[in-house]
């Protein structure tokens, strides 16, 4: 069985939203998660364009203004939040590096650890 | 050509209330409903990117729609009008300024600069040896701080051909290259201002074209921390920073914005007259600031060992 990472309670994200967890000593989120309907989107909160920095201007601020795309507010990248693909933006045709959720009977939104990948 | 600088970035956004907020956060002044502004009056508009008043945007659809450059005086406006005439379409517009389109595809605005000139005192600082700058009993710091932007320092851009680009900017509006990165682009300042670079290229693929990051100069590399510290307490992220450049010796601290692009805080560049040559650097952290910080909660070292519980 997968060790897991306690993220939120499924109440605390909601529909269209956008959240990010798990602090780094700086005080910037390492991985967030897009909801849309039922379904939650995991990734990494690394932008590929260099690599190594973060992608929201503002905590929990993953979404573009009309909730479409989600953006890294560096230069502006637009990646689709189911696909995690950039389809505008420096690293057009690159993907955000998914991560496994998964909702537990009792609500919890747990992030599988295996999935952490670059994140370990 | 007698250009003094950018007075004005003109950017079509996707979410107007939020970069207005970070505008006001950032310390510029709202001077009417879409123009924010630095102590000198240069500044920025914030429109939607689906406003008709604003021109066309660039076929990768940045967010920056139209620069607006400064000049001594109408002559200079003139003489840009005549020199870009020559092979490309310049508007007169209404308010008396000029318009055209750079070889990149960049929008421009020509005026007679709407800064004012600013007389106030740099940070200042003592060191043993040098006379004091604060006399006896004036304190350096406070807690208390207001960030006052002072003037719209530079703009840089993504361009797919930077040779094409310095050459526009080179022979026909007169700027002149300061230093460069090899293979990068060049740090460029018009004629009619002494600062390290009000314009830097950063060579590209095409579909990336566009604004890359725009900058106020503050009083110094104090403001500069202390202003950036404020945009991460108010929960704004961090790019790069704090650190100090080598090319122009300037502080910076960049964010992350909802302008879709960075946006900096700098102060101290060095300034350059014509008898400065050129230097080149390959690109890469080790030529790009002589030291780089980050940002740590506030803490302190304090006393004894916390009582045992």
């Amino acid at each position: 069985m997968n060790q897991g990472v306690l993220l939120c309670k499924l109440d605390d994200l909601p529909d269209n939203s956008s959240r990010g967890f798990l602090p780094d000593a700086q005080g910037q989120d390492t991985v967030f998660i897009v909801r849309r309907g039922s379904k939650l989107y995991g990734y990494s909160d690394v932008c590929p364009h260099y690599g190594d920095t973060a992608l929201p201007w503002k905590k929990d601020v993953y979404l573009d203004a009309g909730g479409d795309y989600i953006v890294c507010a560096a230069h502006g990248a637009l990646f689709t939040p189911d696909t995690g693909e950039c389809v505008k933006g420096p690293c057009r045709g690159d993907f955000l590096t998914p991560l496994k959720i998964t909702v537990t009977a009792e609500q919890d939104v747990v992030l599988l650890c295996e999935s952490r990948g670059k994140e370990q | 050509m007698n250009i003094i600088g950018p007075d004005l970035l003109i950017f079509g956004v996707d979410d107007v209330e939020a970069c207005k907020q970070f505008a006001l956060d950032y310390g510029l002044t709202q001077a009417s409903e879409h123009r924010f502004v630095a102590l000198d009056g240069t500044g920025i508009d914030i429109y939607s990117k689906d406003d008709s008043c604003l021109p066309a945007p660039l076929e990768t659809g940045s967010s920056i729609r139209k620069t607006i450059y400064g000049v001594a005086d109408t002559a200079t406006v003139d003489a840009i009008y005549d020199e870009l005439s020559k092979d490309r379409e310049v508007k007169r517009l209404d308010d008396g300024s000029i318009e055209a389109v750079d070889d990149m595809g960049f929008v421009l605005g020509f005026q007679v600069t709407m800064r004012k000139p600013l007389d106030m005192p740099a940070e200042k600082i003592n060191a043993p040896g040098a006379p004091a700058q604060r006399p006896a009993n004036e304190t350096g710091v406070s807690k208390d701080f207001t960030p006052e932007p002072r003037t719209l320092s530079h703009v840089v851009y993504f361009v797919p051909d930077y040779k094409k680009a310095e050459a526009f900017y080179a022979e026909r509006l007169g700027f002149i290259t300061t230093d460069r990165f090899s293979h990068v682009g060049p740090f460029m300042r018009p004629a009619g201002t002494t600062d390290h670079h009000t314009l830097f290229f950063l060579n590209t693929p095409p579909h990336m074209k566009g604004i890359e990051h725009f900058t106020f100069h503050m009083s110094g590399p104090t403001t500069v921390v202390q202003a950036g510290n404020r945009m991460v307490e108010k929960g704004y992220q961090s790019f790069w920073g704090p650190g100090r450049h080598i090319f122009g010796s300037n502080w910076f601290w960049y964010f992350k914005s909802p302008f879709g692009c960075n946006m900096e805080f700098d102060a101290d560049m060095d300034l350059h007259d014509d008898n400065w040559d050129a230097r080149e650097a390959l690109p890469g952290a080790d030529n790009s600031q002589v030291f780089l910080l980050q940002y740590r909660e506030k803490w302190a070292p304090m006393g004894p060992p916390p009582p045992k519980g």
